[in-house]
């Protein structure tokens, strides 16, 4: 089972594999394993160590999202979203996501949930400057379970950059996906008249109940 | 008519109900009647005071773990001790005074930063500081909607359990929003209110808003010298029926600026700003008269004390201070907390939401009210000090700025020098809504600018303007405090009452008694009289039983 051979290695190792421009560094308080470049930010990226129930990388999977407003065109109630809002992974596959950011802002693509041991907080990080797009790599473990894939800039989840990253049967959808799944907090959209169409049909039922009674 | 046992049944009834029909809600001449016939009737204890129930505090001020108060040398700045109890992260002050450009990746990492946050260029006049400095602004919201669960996200208190939904200009941060994945709470540096911003008169500077919140949004310059439109022909002011159309979400502009006078102004968003800026679209901007050498801290996050002062501050003052008054509407705030969806949401607050009815219910100092006003935006004095204070009243309304034990000098207004004859001293002085007025605050104990030595609050004097929703103490209340009257720990020696309650959530619920934490049972809320409840309860039941019957009985006779 391969095992992480010292910081400076593995950071030589990202420098090597990486095609940006990127510079490593060692968060003081959280230890989290960081790079950053003018494009952004990659998080705890991890290309050889093994996850513990993983025998060895069963899959690998490239997949490209580009996020930003555009993609919310045609989603009702939304302004922020992805290209993709769910990935399918099998079991201790290695995961590449390029991350391109179409916007004028910043934006994330985060999973959580990843084993602490080999991913410090549960996460793995990707921020995207304005126009720069960030690529990382990951393994997931051989459980399986449905990960949250989001962005954590504040509302930028709530207002669409949700979604979810399902490792093999995973373990039920999440809650307000775009596309996916229902939203945890619909609003009624009722009309303005509602209440007077209730108090109305209460009316014309109770004397109709009434006049039949009465008959009767 | 009733007969038999229904009759009996009646009597009882009517019987019950007199009997059971408190004397206390008797006619009163009817009462006194009784007394002249029967004399008062006998002593009955009022209800004992209710137990108070044990509510537990919050940290008065929570411990300085990764050292941020001591003086620090972080990049070549030197970063100056900061004596309250919560200081701001010296790493960002490193770099907002060297800019995210020129510091070490370490510095960068831990000020929390993105590497173009503040980015400082070229010395263009050659006097050995940048006057090239590009800003960047994103937008967040604080306390808003949570598509999982009733309570908001990204949440930062004014006050203790208060959590007014509310929107912030802020500094372009690295990473979430959040302070880790399990926490529900916004990050310290993403806070309320909009940072102070500072740069040095003739900079050229840019400031690019980068819209991060799902609204669209502007920047105006209120006060600072800038053209109305850029040669581009882009507006440069940030106001939509007259300038330029709003930015979008996920867009960006940059608005640029090149102030020819010194000041402090104002910046605020002027998309529906009757609205936009009521939410917290707001901050401090300011103008440093340009010397030689002059590395500005671009931003002081949450304002208050300025950790590295200006040259020309320095020459004057040993220490300075900004302070962003401001006040939110409760029934504004909660509108973005209603739903997700932000057609309704803009529905609510654009419509529906009228700002002529409306009536603001917190008043903050910093972005927070009374008693966390205490652990941040205190004014520190050894005595014997020139003291600079910027103050800025952000609020719909004006505010009477009060200091107890002082007297100060205003030397200017609206970021312009007052004339020496209009430079008296005055212990109140009455800010305008938008205005600002630079201080000067003298600790020199002669009867007059101090009365020496203690702990000396500072205030709106105007009666709400102490209070949280109408509890207090609250509000903006903040204090003067001499060394000698403050603790290691930057908390204030305070020897009156207790400040348990007012850490709790429950004292600006509104649920504890305001002098129960000296003065137990005598002000404390009396216990129920169950005697009285069971009597009207009885009382409640005699007179349906009795409407019933007589119900039945008309409805009875009508149909046979």
């Amino acid at each position: 089972m391969p095992r992480i051979s010292g910081t400076c290695a593995f950071a030589y190792l990202i420098l090597l594999s990486s095609p940006l421009s990127v510079v490593f560094a060692e968060d003081d308080h959280t230890n989290h394993r960081m790079m950053f470049s003018e494009s952004g930010l990659v998080m705890n990226n991890n290309h050889h160590t093994l996850p513990w129930d993983c025998a060895e990388i069963s899959a690998e999977h490239q997949f490209v999202v580009s996020a930003g407003r555009e993609y919310a065109r045609g989603v009702p109630g939304m302004v922020f979203g992805m290209s993709q809002h769910e990935h399918k992974v099998e079991p201790c596959s290695r995961i590449t996501v390029t991350f391109v950011n179409k916007d004028e802002v910043r934006h994330q693509w985060m999973v959580h949930g990843l084993p602490a041991y080999l991913y410090p907080t549960g996460m793995f990080h990707l921020e995207a400057m304005a126009g720069k797009q960030v690529r990382g790599t990951f393994i997931v473990p051989g459980d399986h379970k449905t990960y949250l894939v989001h962005c954590d800039m504040a509302q930028h989840m709530e207002k669409g950059m949700k979604g979810q990253l399902v490792v093999g049967n995973g373990s039920g959808n999440l809650w307000s996906v775009v596309g996916i799944s229902d939203s945890f907090r619909r609003s009624d959209y009722l009309p303005g008249y509602t209440l007077h169409l209730i108090v109305l049909f209460t009316l014309v039922i109770f004397i109709f109940v009434f006049w039949r009674l009465r008959k009767t | 008519m009733i007969t038999g046992k229904r009759r009996l049944l009646l009597l009882v009834m009517i019987l019950i109900s007199i009997v059971a029909y408190p004397p206390s809600w008797y006619p009163q001449a009817f009462r006194i009647q009784l007394t002249k016939w029967f004399g008062a009737p006998s002593y009955r204890s009022l209800p004992d005071s209710r137990q108070a129930d044990s509510v537990q505090a919050e940290v008065f001020c929570p411990p300085d773990l990764s050292g941020r108060r001591k003086q620090h040398q972080i990049e070549g700045v030197t970063i100056s001790e900061s004596g309250l109890c919560v200081a701001d992260n010296p790493y960002a002050v490193a770099a907002f005074v060297k800019g995210t450009n020129n510091v070490s990746h370490n510095t960068l990492m831990r000020s929390g930063l993105t590497l173009d946050a503040i980015e400082k260029g070229r010395d263009l006049d050659g006097d050995g500081d940048p006057d090239e400095i590009h800003i960047r602004l994103e937008v967040a919201e604080l306390n808003g909607v949570s598509t999982e669960s009733n309570r908001p996200v990204t949440q930062y208190a004014i006050a203790p359990g208060v959590q007014p939904g509310s929107w912030v200009f802020a500094p372009k941060l690295q990473g979430m929003a959040r302070e880790n994945f399990e926490s529900v709470n916004a990050r310290a540096d993403l806070r309320l209110p909009s940072p102070a911003i500072r740069v040095e008169q003739g900079d050229r500077v840019k400031i690019t808003l980068e819209n991060t919140h799902y609204m669209p949004h502007t920047l105006h310059l209120h006060g600072a010298d800038h053209r109305f439109a850029l040669s581009n022909g882009q507006g440069n002011d940030g106001v939509p029926i007259t300038s330029e159309l709003p930015v979008l979400p996920g867009e960006a502009r940059t608005y640029e600026l090149q102030p020819r006078n010194a000041g402090t102004t104002f910046y605020h968003c002027h998309v529906q700003p009757h609205v936009h800026v009521a939410m917290g679209l707001q901050g401090l901007f300011i103008i440093e008269e340009n010397r030689p050498n002059n590395w500005l801290q671009t931003m002081n996050v949450g304002a208050g004390f300025v950790r590295a002062s200006s040259v020309a501050v320095k020459e004057s003052f040993s220490r300075e201070y900004d302070l962003h008054y401001t006040d939110l509407d409760a029934e504004l705030g909660v509108r973005i907390q209603s739903s997700n969806d932000p057609r309704e949401v803009t529905r609510s607050m654009h419509r529906e939401y009228d700002v002529t009815d409306a009536t603001v219910d917190y008043f903050t100092l910093n972005g927070r009210s009374f008693p966390y006003t205490f652990r941040e935006s205190l004014v520190l004095t050894s005595g014997d000090e020139n003291i600079k204070l910027r103050i800025l009243n952000g609020g719909s309304e004006g505010i009477a700025f009060h200091t107890h034990g002082h007297k100060f000098t205003v030397t200017h207004k609206d970021g312009v020098l007052l004339p020496a004859a209009s430079q008296t001293l005055q212990d109140v002085v009455w800010l305008a809504s938008a205005e600002r007025i630079d201080l000067a605050l003298s600790t020199y104990n002669d009867g007059l600018h101090s009365y020496g030595p203690g702990i000396w609050p500072f205030h709106d004097h105007q009666r709400r303007g102490v209070t949280t929703d109408g509890i207090g103490p609250g509000g903006n209340i903040s204090a003067i405090v001499y060394d000698e009257f403050l603790d290691e720990n930057g908390w204030p020696k305070t020897q009156g009452v207790s400040y348990k309650p007012f850490f709790t959530e429950q004292y600006y619920q509104k649920q504890i008694p305001v002098w129960q934490s000296y003065a137990p049972g005598l002000f404390s809320d009396p216990a129920n009289d169950w005697l009285m409840l069971g009597r009207v309860l009885v009382l409640t039941l005699a007179l349906a039983t009795i409407s019933a019957m007589l119900m039945v009985n008309y409805t009875g006779r009508k149909k046979t």
